[in-house]
This record gives structure tokens, C-alpha cells and sequence, in this order.
């Protein structure tokens, strides 16, 4: 489905607290994002940052009008997040999307017996929220596992508790200061689990880097068949730029913004 | 702004005549900021530029630098992409047949690395009717097989672009590299050398640091500056290079907005090329091919031609 560059309608911009955001956007013309496929966003009217932002959809909703709300939940970390976070409703903001390759296997994981793993690692779970929703309408169960520095991290644990136990699974909670879940790394429940005989035939991952190469290594170790959704720079979003290389394993690049965001685990060199 | 006393005209004419080439209107888009045209076709209405410049073609493919390739800076954005690209055979076979009906001028870049590379290419392309120029890419900032820079040297570029005029009826450009102590140099020797027309700039060399891992951002250190950040000093190589040379000039740097466009028609360029602010807005080009005709009507300014250095001239 062709993306489209328009403009959208700030609905409502949530402080989760703050540095976590939750903006929603009316988008007139844009069609349902798949899991994992993202948008390029900037603030209205700003000259800086010059450069767009990638944002995954976290949500989406089809309004009576035909028009698309979509949800953007985003940590501030610098100027572009800056700017997007410190948008008012009724502001317009230029929405470019859906762009990318969302998760391939959503369509043969829903008709799959086995359950899945989506393993997010802090604000990673951005990338994560349209694919939860999609597993729990198709009827297939899943474990959610959310890890962060600390409780804070992990804005829509609520979320993602609802979704996973309507799926017949659960939420998964760790924090390297223990102030929230087991202390320590959410690799280590992912393990516990898989020992334990959990059923995983699937991982889906979205998060830091380190994050996703563990779950690689875990899921290959596991023979288990998984994706990730990778983050890099990007400079345009579209394949103009070729500024967003991923390393793949056979030793040429792939762009995030095109044959990704989302990469099987096994494709990439991490 | 100059003008031409008119009043009101109906349909101000934005042809404008780059030495060899006549384009509709002055607005192309730069090597590397729009793949090799095709892909984009969804995003931005081909039909209504001028021209477009192919990403840099070489004999081979290319995987181009690991990443990190990008980092933004305040006004614009470094790159090190390391001209990643399909290989000027695949251009000529998949991409060309789709390109060469359209309006617009196909000028295709060219990059080796070694002057027998840029003879071999421009054989090459050579035959092909849909392709309009070529554009030779002796100053990318982001490759230094064996340190050989054939924009750098007024010897060398002189003598790469004889080889190449003996090698190709088509018209030459030659992209002039800014991380010189005198563009000027290297514009007078490519005119030796046989060149039609100049572009100006290619990107500045920069870097970037990430503060919190305390290491560069780009995985090849160094990486090529470009956006709004550089247009004062692209227009400043323009201006100097279009009074020096008798060469037709492409301004390129940092392009968005009308006002910029004048600004280089003025400063002598007889076309520009947008880039950067491409991926900011994938239809820029086209957004000032409508904002210069608005412009220039608004005024009473009959055509593109009558603005092309009129800075330079005495009051």
C-alpha cells in the first residue's frame, strides 16, 4: 500500500510522565499501518531539527470519517523528540507513512499453533504495540516480556498486561534496580521460560541493541524462528538517503527503511 | 530584485539553457538524494523537473560504509554512505528504459576510482540516448581508495576530463569540489579539460561526536556536510566560479526554498540541484518549480535567463 506524505492533526499530546510521551495524530489520508511498519514525523512548521523522525505506530484507529488516528509513543531524547513531545492539539504535523517492512510473519505466525515471545526492552515497546494487538485478535497466545533500567520504563505494562492475558499469556517484568519485577535482565525470564517447556515457537523483539542481539542468540540457540524490529539514523525514511544500513550476516547492508525496519533474527549481523 | 518593468505576466518562461542542455525549468535533483529517479515516482511528480541526477554509478556495484552513515547537525546532516550502488550496468538495463521518456533530463553521475574507470563508464553510457549529460563525481568526500581525489589536483582533473571528452559526445559536468583552497583552480582546469558545464558544490567535509560514547557517530570518521547549514557557502563558489569561468554553473547546496533558487540564479548558476531537503519533504523539487513561476510572475519577471547573474553585474 502506497505511503502517503500529508499532514496530521495533533489530537492529544500524553506526558507518561515525561521523558515518556503518547501523541496522537489525526491523519486524513493514510492508510492502516501493518505491525511494525513506522511513519516520519517532525514537529509543525519548525526548521529545526532539519530531519524528520521515525516513529513506529503504537496504535491505530480508523475513524467514521475515514481518516486514520494513529499513536505515537516516544521517549525524549533529543531535539526531534523535543519537538514532538512539545506539540499542542490542533497542531499540524507532517506525517509521512506507513513506511517499511513490518513483521513478515504475523500473517503465519496468527495460524500458527505455537505460542510467541515479544520481547521489548524500554520505549523498544513502541514497536511492539500494533503486533500485540494483532496476535491477540487472531487468537494467538503469547508472553510478554518488558524489561527497563527501572519502573518507569515501563509506560504500558498495563497495556501489554491486557493484551497478553486476553491472548491467554502474561506480562513479564524486569528492571536492572528491581524497583519494578525480578531485578535483572529480561533475557533471563525469556530463558527461564524457554527451559521450562513454555512453547515459544516464535520471538519478536524490538528494543536496544544489545537487547536484540541477545534475543537473537537466545532464540537461535532455542531453534526457534524469530524477528526483530531494528532502529537506525535515518535520513529520509523513503530510500532516498541510504543513510540507514543494517549489517546482514551474508555480508551486504539492507536499509532499515525499506526491506526493514523488521529483519528476521537470523538475517542480521549483530 | 531585478525586474523587467512588466506588469503582470501570464506564464513566466522557467526554461533555461545549461550550456548543451535545455532544461523546462532550472530545478534538477542532486546524485544521491533521489536513487536513480523510478523509486520515487509514488512520492513526487517526476514529470514537472527539470532534470535529475542519478545516484553515483560505478563500473561495479557497491555495498557502500557500514553503518553509522548518517548524523544530523544543526541545519542540515553529515553523510558517509559511501556511494552504495546497483552498478552503471544494471542502471542502463532496469532503470534507464523507465527514465528516458520523461520530461525531465537524465544526467547520470559517474564515480571510479581510477581515471580508466571514468573512460570505461562514459564508453559505456555513451550509446544511450535517454541519458541527457554526465555528470563526473571527482570530489565525494567519503571514499578514499589509495587517497586519490581527482577533484583536488588541477593536473589531474584537467587530464581525467580530456579522457573522458575522448570518450563521450555527450555533454560533460564536472562537480567541483568546496574542500579546496580555490574552486576557481579546479573550474578553469576542468574547462581545459573539455567540460560543458559546472556543479557546484558537492558536500563539505565534516564529523560529528557523540557525546555520550565519546567516539565520532560515523563509522568513517569523516562524512560530507549538507542542508541549509552550507547554502551561504555554496552560493559564495558559485558566484566566484560563474565570474571566473566561461562555464555554465548548477548551483547545489542547501537549496529549499525560492529565495534560495534566486539567490543561486543570481549568484550566476543557469540551474540548481536540491538534495537534502528532499528527505525533509520528498517534493520539494517540485514545490519550487511552482514557487519560482508564482515568484517570477508576482514580480513581472519575464524568465529565468534574465536573472542568471545579474548579481554580478555593476549596478
Amino acid at each position: 500500500m502506497a505511503a502517503v506524505d500529508s499532514r496530521g492533526e495533533v489530537l492529544d499530546v500524553q506526558a507518561l510522565p515525561l521523558p515518556y510521551f503518547l501523541l496522537r495524530a489525526r491523519v486524513a489520508a493514510m492508510v492502516p499501518a501493518e505491525p511494525g511498519q513506522f511513519v516520519m514525523v517532525a514537529g509543525a512548521n519548525r526548521p529545526e531539527p532539519y530531519l524528520r523522525r521515525a516513529f513506529s505506530v503504537y496504535a491505530q484507529e480508523a475513524t467514521s470519517d475515514g481518516s486514520l488516528v494513529i499513536s505515537l509513543l516516544g521517549k525524549v531524547i533529543g531535539r526531534g523528540t523535543e519537538a514532538l513531545a512539545a506539540c499542542v492539539p490542533g497542531e499540524r504535523i507532517p506525517v509521512l507513512g506507513p513506511l517499511g517492512t513490518g513483521f513478515h510473519s504475523v500473517a503465519d505466525s496468527a495460524s500458527e499453533s505455537g505460542r510467541a515471545a515479544l520481547v521489548a526492552g524500554g520505549i523498544g515497546s513502541a514497536g511492539l504495540g500494533l503486533l500485540a494487538e494483532a496476535l491477540e485478535r487472531a487468537g494467538r497466545s503469547f508472553d510478554f516480556f518488558y524489561g527497563g533500567r527501572s519502573a518507569e520504563d515501563l509506560v504500558e505494562a498495563e497495556t501489554f498486561r491486557r493484551l497478553s492475558e486476553r491472548a491467554g499469556g502474561r506480562l513479564v517484568k524486569t528492571t536492572e534496580d528491581g524497583s519494578a519485577g525480578e531485578r535483572g535482565l529480561i533475557t533471563a525470564p525469556l530463558e527461564a521460560g524457554l527451559r521450562a517447556g513454555a512453547g515459544y515457537t516464535t520471538v519478536f523483539t524490538c528494543g536496544p541493541h544489545g537487547l536484540m542481539a541477545a534475543v537473537a542468540r537466545i532464540a537461535a540457540a532455542a531453534g526457534i524462528a524469530g524477528e526483530a524490529a531494528t532502529e537506525t539514523p535515518m535520513g529520509c525514511g523513503y530510500g532516498a538517503c541510504l543513510g540507514c544500513a543494517v549489517a546482514l550476516k551474508n555480508g551486504g547492508y539492507a536499509l532499515c527503511c525499506r526491506q526493514g525496519p523488521v529483519f528476521r533474527l537470523e538475517e542480521v549481523a549483530w | 530584485m531585478v525586474s523587467a518593468g512588466a506588469s503582470s505576466l501570464a506564464s513566466p518562461d522557467l526554461s533555461t539553457r545549461v550550456g548543451p542542455l535545455r532544461l523546462q525549468n532550472p530545478i534538477l535533483t542532486a546524485s544521491g538524494t533521489f536513487g536513480y529517479g523510478l523509486e520515487f515516482a509514488e512520492r513526487a511528480d517526476l514529470h514537472r523537473l527539470g532534470g535529475l541526477v542519478t545516484k553515483g554509478l560505478s563500473l561495479e556495484p557497491l555495498a557502500g560504509n557500514p553503518p553509522i552513515r548518517i548524523a544530523e547537525t544543526r541545519g542540515g546532516m553529515l553523510n558517509s554512505i559511501g556511494l552504495q550502488n546497483i552498478g552503471v550496468d544494471r542502471f542502463l538495463i532496469d532503470v534507464l528504459p523507465g527514465l528516458r521518456d520523461l520530461p525531465p533530463k537524465v544526467i547520470v553521475n559517474l564515480f571510479g576510482y581510477a581515471q580508466d574507470d571514468y573512460v570505461r563508464l562514459a564508453e559505456r553510457v555513451d550509446p544511450y540516448e535517454g541519458i541527457a549529460a554526465v555528470e563526473l563525481n571527482v570530489s565525494c568526500p567519503n571514499v578514499s581508495k589509495g587517497g586519490i581525489e581527482f577533484g583536488h589536483d588541477p593536473e589531474i582533473l584537467s587530464r581525467l576530463v580530456r579522457r573522458v571528452r575522448s570518450a563521450t559526445g555527450k555533454p560533460i559536468v564536472v562537480k567541483l569540489s568546496p574542500n579546496v583552497t580555490s574552486p576557481q583552480a579546479l573550474a578553469r582546469a576542468a574547462k581545459e579539460g573539455g567540460a560543458d558545464i559546472l556543479s557546484a558544490v558537492n558536500t563539505f567535509v565534516g564529523m560529528a561526536i557523540d557525546t555520550a560514547t565519546m567516539r565520532p557517530i560515523l563509522s568513517t570518521i569523516r562524512g560530507g556536510l549538507s542542508g541549509p547549514a552550507i547554502k551561504p557557502l555554496a552560493l559564495r563558489i558559485v558566484f566566484d566560479v560563474a565570474r571566473e569561468v566561461d562555464l555554465p554553473v548548477i548551483g547545489i547546496g542547501g537549496i529549499e526554498t525560492v529565495d534560495d533558487v534566486l539567490e543561486f540564479l543570481l549568484a550566476g548558476a543557469s540551474a540548481v540541484q536540491v538534495g537534502t531537503a528532499l528527505f525533509r519533504d520528498p517534493r520539494t523539487a517540485e514545490r519550487l518549480v511552482d514557487g519560482l513561476r508564482e515568484r517570477l510572475r508576482a514580480e513581472g519577471i519575464p524568465s529565468v535567463d534574465s536573472l542568471i547573474g545579474a548579481a554580478a553585474r555593476p549596478e
